[in-house]
């Protein structure tokens, strides 16, 4: 199969592979996955609770090359960005920079779910202590 | 060839149950279908086209590969399924994602950690037979898993065929239930795959 490049550099040396303590209140865990392909990937993040700042992210991800490629390269973005910044990260955005084929495009989608999933459940856990004001906003 | 014909003239897009003249339900008669099939394909044999008009044996040709299209997917359990939930709109390529529920892909997320392990344990050279027996205990269970997804596939399919006649709240909750045995399938298939890859290398 004709990768890219830089899909064969994130499946050869994947960033941030691994796990955090899913216990703890300051990281997020989102495990999406697809199934007409049988895909499955968890990504997960600690977040500042007062920054805001993702300061560590994690994935582990069963799947293609792409699959794998997306969700490595979508820990190294998160990482160092706030939840907002990272909310806003497309999946045609890791489409761009890993060169993904059309038929590998839903890999790049499960990759901004994992992202949109764990930024939700780290929102989940801190859901008690978010001003009413903030969460109206959402 | 009037028979021929009258089929290819009407524009209508026929979807498979309809081509071979079947209500939507999800048993068929095997046998029966075959014999639809090898008959609807002799009619439109290139053959009986000879002295058609072009535009006929176009039409004919074009019918003949819908037919085989139709045959080859009623006559899979599983393709007949997907393909009923595609035309009855449940499931649409590209369209609607499908979604699967957190439990299973915690499971599936499990069970592809445990086959990771063995796959590492035998990468570090650890005792091979003792591995083979372990990867042999994991296929024997995604075997298992398999065959009661299929049971289950089996009697939703079972209702679906009852609820033909319901109202379409009922269908559709058995539609939904469809979808989602399809959708662990295509997991537990996958393990299955990847089991029996890691077995031969052993």
């Amino acid at each position: 199969m004709a990768y890219s490049e830089k899909v064969v550099d994130h499946y050869n040396n994947p960033r941030n592979v691994g796990s955090l303590p899913k216990e703890d209140p300051n990281v997020g865990t989102g495990l999406v996955g697809a199934p007409e392909c049988g895909d499955v990937m968890k990504l997960q993040m600690k977040i500042n609770p007062e920054t805001q700042v993702i300061e560590e992210a994690k994935f582990k991800t069963f799947g293609c090359g792409s699959a794998i490629a997306s969700s490595s390269l979508a820990t190294e973005w998160v990482k160092g960005k706030t939840v907002e910044e990272a909310l806003s990260i497309k999946n045609t955005d890791i489409v761009r920079e890993l060169s993904l084929p059309p038929v590998k495009i839903h890999c790049s989608v499960l990759a901004e779910d994992a992202i949109k999933a764990a930024i939700g459940d780290w929102k989940k856990k801190h859901g008690a202590e978010v001003p009413a004001t903030e969460k109206a906003s959402h | 060839m009037s028979t021929a014909t009258t089929s290819t003239n009407s524009e209508k897009v026929l979807d498979y149950f309809a081509i071979f003249g079947v209500p939507r339900k999800l048993w068929i008669e095997m046998s029966e279908l075959e014999q639809k099939f090898l008959q609807m394909s002799w009619k439109l044999h290139p053959d009986n086209f000879v002295n058609a008009t072009e535009q006929e044996r176009e039409l004919s040709l074009k019918r003949s590969s819908e037919l085989n299209d139709a045959y080859r997917t009623l006559r899979d359990p599983i393709a007949r399924v997907e393909y009923l939930l595609g035309i009855e709109g449940e499931r649409k390529e590209g369209e609607k994602k499908q979604q699967a529920p957190p439990e299973l892909l915690e499971e599936v997320f499990e069970l592809n950690e445990s086959l990771e392990e063995l796959r590492e344990a035998r990468a570090s050279g650890q005792d091979l037979t003792g591995l083979q027996a372990r990867l042999e205990t994991a296929e024997k269970s995604f075997q298992e898993k398999l065959g009661e997804v299929d049971a289950e596939l089996q009697s939703a399919a079972r209702e679906w065929d009852a609820t033909l006649t319901v109202d379409s709240a009922a269908r559709k909750k058995v539609m939904a239930r469809l979808n989602e045995l399809l959708n662990r399938r295509s997991y537990i298939r996958n393990l299955v795959t990847n089991v029996a890859k890691e077995l031969g290398e052993v």
